[in-house]
């Protein structure tokens, strides 16, 4: 007799309305992928340019892995918000799943210190100017470290939608009732697929970045430079796009579970599954437009792309991530469909605190504007005293 | 019994929450105080124009940023996550209930995150005005994330009101509150104190220099003392009865006291005695002690608060092991393993014949089973129902060594009624059929009576009945 392992309704009921959690979730997974992509595929593809790239490519490595400890810090940041409402709307498959593989996915903590350690010990010894060999293979460690921690997520957020795995890991790794908490998801066809396109969208991001930083973050570097960046953003985007496409092909139509499929093919869900399908190639056109337009004005026939097009360029790759994650989390409910609603439930809105949230999240915002206004304003301040200086 | 219970060997799962939470409070703390004394301290310097001090504080806020943006935001996450996995009722509980407090303080998590990096990287660039100011924001969104996770935490401790209304500011604003609010301001401030010291005295190497940081450092440091002082006597105060009760009961707790008290002591006087009245005598060596003397003090007050809270895991709501305290009268009457999700799942999955079709257990068949198959279900009443403090044949508090040499009867009477045997552990949350297999499986691991030990019923006479006082 198998009966079900999805515990009771918390008594307390959700304390927003469904959508509010589901909206908050998926706009804090938007945003935390954005700089997480940096350092999942960004790490390594910018340490491999660093020593096979040339000239070019270790200056535009250099900006990429000297911003990597910023990029972590805000990675880990904006992941909490997705946690938390994971853990409220998603709170019957979120702590199964997770306790069955307790150990592997407690390590992250450990394996994101160390990488996190890593990191900033490469980051030190490039903006010293002496880049020891241990600092080197800190660097190194830290990219395969996090490549690794990708897996580990990967293996929990697929676990939570396999519901009818969670049986034969608890057999396998069982203890008197109890869990050793020692289980992966590897029998779950999905895992490989949702690893490895989340690989091929970061390196996706990472292109964009690129762009980004040439455009505006570079603004004092020569046209040569900000030409062969931008061409190097539109090869690395194209890879990552292919790799995407092959990789989401597996995940959709050969691994997912019919529900999954079912629901991302749904009324309105259609458009935005297929809007979440090309909008990679849409990125990869005005990457195209900017790279042309840069070697342009490398050959002094043309201005340099300016701030806007790095702005848009990245802003781009933000709605593609934003539809990424809105796709992700349609699948997910498909999947998870059979074995329960996740929008059901009773709601018992905490008003007074939900408005309070709210007017501190935009004050907090505008606090940080602020905060990063002052920065750019002091950076071009002195960048204006340098060449008056020259 | 909702969620799959995890085994930790040895240890038990919740003591890793109180490994992990003492690791992060550790530098959580600092990041706290650490920020209010950096923003205090480069306006001082700034004011003053002492250009020394000033390159010190930017050598320390590299320290700073390093240890707490990094270790520090780190190990928070990993609270939280094992929080999650060592006690999932209770956090999924925790979350509903203040889901919008952690999200409030993330908003604050995320201001100091920016402001720590502007702060540090702009250095030299930014206005004198605008760099103290930017100090200043840290430290503030610092201190109110401070703030915003005691309520919470100090909620597990005493709910007040909450488990009538439900209602969040109700929790928030608990009785323990403002006590847990003064003491850890305090502690963050005393802390700071010690971390400037240690880094001061390891990398100054100028005297002069030394002594002007030692003695500023100690400032903040004498008044967080203070703070912790009052706090935790209004702390004490407001103590629901059985913690208060617990922390003079239990006499692990006697020993962690007096370790909190003894280090306090220690740390306050080596801090006003050297950095603040003769910062001459601040050299690594004695820098090391002192900060060794604060860990010892801030980690056995982190234990004790985690301890005291027993037999619950959230005040007054939620048991340590996992069952709502309003949860208890129906699983007596229904069976603790037909309660849980996952002790029915594995009960069906195992021996369906003692499980109905409605899911219900059938205790006659339950009784019936083979000895083997009795003691197999016995441990699993273990492992769910009391697994959360004890180990079972080895390990921490493990139950084969505290039941050594206890009787059938008294082994019956523990399961049946621990809350009498010790009023910190929960009630029995099953039937008098599970509460057998529960004994038996006791019976079974149980170390025997000591051999060498004299046991009462050896001697020959009845206590009280009439023997003469002197044998002799």
């Amino acid at each position: 007799m198998a009966m079900s392992l999805i515990g009771p309704d918390n008594p307390l009921g959700h304390p927003a309305p469904y959508w509010f959690l589901v909206l908050f979730k998926t706009l804090g997974f938007t945003l935390h992928i954005l700089p997480m992509h940096l350092w999942y595929a960004g790490l390594p593809a910018m340490l491999l340019l660093r020593r096979h790239g040339g000239e070019h490519g270790r200056r535009t490595a250099d900006r990429t892995l000297g911003a990597m400890p910023v990029a972590i810090a805000w990675g880990v940041n904006l992941g909490i918000v997705p946690l938390l409402f994971t853990q409220v709307a998603y709170y019957k498959v979120f702590y199964p799943a997770t306790i069955l593989m307790a150990w592997p996915w407690l390590a992250i903590i450990g394996l994101l210190t160390v990488a996190y350690y890593g990191v900033y010990a490469y980051a030190l010894g490039l903006r010293a100017g002496r880049l020891a060999p241990w600092r080197v293979a800190a660097g190194w460690s830290a990219a395969l470290l996090l490549i690794a921690i990708g897996w580990l997520f990967a293996n929990a957020f697929s676990l939570m939608a396999n519901v009818d795995g969670w049986r034969g890991i608890w057999n396998a790794t069982g203890f008197a009732g109890a869990v050793l908490g020692t289980g992966l998801n590897t029998a779950d066809p999905t895992l490989w697929p949702r690893w490895l396109m989340m690989l091929g969208l970061a390196l996706t991001t990472t292109a964009a970045w690129v762009v980004f930083d040439a455009a505006v973050l570079g603004a004092g570097e020569t046209p040569a430079w900000r030409a062969w960046a931008s061409r190097f953003a539109l090869r690395l985007h194209a890879l990552g796009a292919a790799w995407f496409a092959v990789t989401g092909a597996w995940y959709v139509f050969g691994a997912m579970p019919e529900t999954g499929r079912d629901a991302l093919a749904a009324g309105g869900w259609r458009l935005v599954t297929a809007l979440t399908a090309v909008a990679p190639g849409l990125v990869w056109l005005a990457i195209l437009i900017v790279a042309r337009r840069a070697a342009r004005a490398a050959a002094g026939a043309g201005p340099t792309p300016g701030r806007a097009a790095g702005i848009l360029t990245l802003g781009a790759q933000l709605v593609v991530l934003a539809l990424n994650a809105v796709s992700r989390q349609v699948a997910q409910n498909g999947e998870l469909a059979p074995h329960l609603d996740v929008a059901a439930g009773r709601v018992n809105t905490q008003l007074g605190p939900l408005v309070l949230f709210v007017a501190l999240f935009v004050a907090g915002l505008g606090v940080v504007v602020w905060m990063l206004r002052q920065a750019a304003a002091a950076a071009a301040g002195r960048r204006r005293a340098g060449e008056e200086a020259r | 019994m909702h969620y799959p219970w995890w085994h930790v060997p040895l240890l038990t799962a919740p003591m890793l929450i109180a490994i992990v939470s003492v690791a992060h409070v550790y530098v959580s703390m600092y990041a706290v105080g650490g920020g209010l004394f950096l923003a205090a301290e480069t306006q001082h310097a700034r004011r003053t124009g002492d250009r020394a001090y000033l390159a010190y504080l930017r050598d320390h806020a590299k320290f700073f940023i390093l240890l707490t943006v990094v270790y520090g935001a780190i190990t928070g996450v990993g609270i939280w996550w094992t929080i999650g996995l060592a006690s999932p009722l209770a956090t999924e509980t925790l979350i509903h209930a203040f889901v919008f407090g952690w999200a409030i303080e993330y908003v604050f998590f995320a201001v100091e995150l920016a402001a720590a990096f502007v702060f540090y990287y702009y250095w030299d660039r930014l206005a004198p005005r605008t760099h103290v100011r930017i100090g200043w924001i840290y430290a503030g969104a610092a201190w109110i994330s401070l703030v915003l996770i005691t309520g919470i935490t100090a909620f597990m401790l005493n709910s007040g009101r909450w488990p009538q209304t439900h209602a969040f500011w109700d929790g928030f604003f608990n009785p323990q509150f403002l006590p847990q609010t003064l003491a850890r301001t305090g502690g963050a401030l005393l802390l700071a104190s010690l971390y400037v010291n240690l880094h001061a005295a390891l990398r100054i190497r100028e005297p002069g220099l030394l002594a002007v940081v030692a003695r500023r450092a100690a400032r903040p440091g004498l008044l967080g003392a203070a703070l912790v002082a009052l706090g935790s006597l209004w702390w004490y105060a407001a103590l629901p009865a059985s913690a208060r009760l617990a922390l003079v009961g239990a006499a692990a707790l006697n020993i962690l006291v007096m370790v909190v008290l003894g280090a306090s002591g220690v740390v306050l006087a080596m801090l006003y005695l050297g950095p603040y009245r003769r910062p001459g005598w601040v050299t690594p060596g004695f820098a090391i002690l002192l900060f060794c003397f604060g860990l010892a003090g801030v980690g056995a007050g982190e234990f004790v608060r985690e301890a005291v809270r027993k037999p619950f895991i959230i005040h007054d709501v939620i048991y340590g092991n996992q069952i709502w305290k309003d949860e208890v009268e129906s699983l007596r009457g229904r069976g603790y393993l037909a309660g849980g999700v996952w002790t029915r799942a594995w009960l069906a999955a195992r021996h369906p014949e003692v499980v109905t079709p409605g899911g219900a257990v059938d205790e006659s068949a339950l009784a019936a089973l083979p000895a083997e198959a009795r003691l197999r279900i016995g441990e699993v009443l273990f492992e769910h129902h009391c697994n959360d403090c004890h180990a079972a044949r080895a390990g921490l508090s493990a139950v084969a060594h505290l039941a050594g040499g206890w009787t059938d009867e008294m082994l019956r009477q523990l399961v049946l009624h621990p809350e009498r045997v010790q009023f910190f552990m929960p009630p029995w949350a099953g039937t008098l059929a599970e509460a057998r297999l529960l004994q038996e499986y006791l019976g079974s691991i149980a170390e025997p009576f000591p051999a060498g030990l004299p046991r009462g019923d050896q001697f020959k006479a009845e206590p009280g009945a009439g023997g003469r006082a002197d044998a002799r």
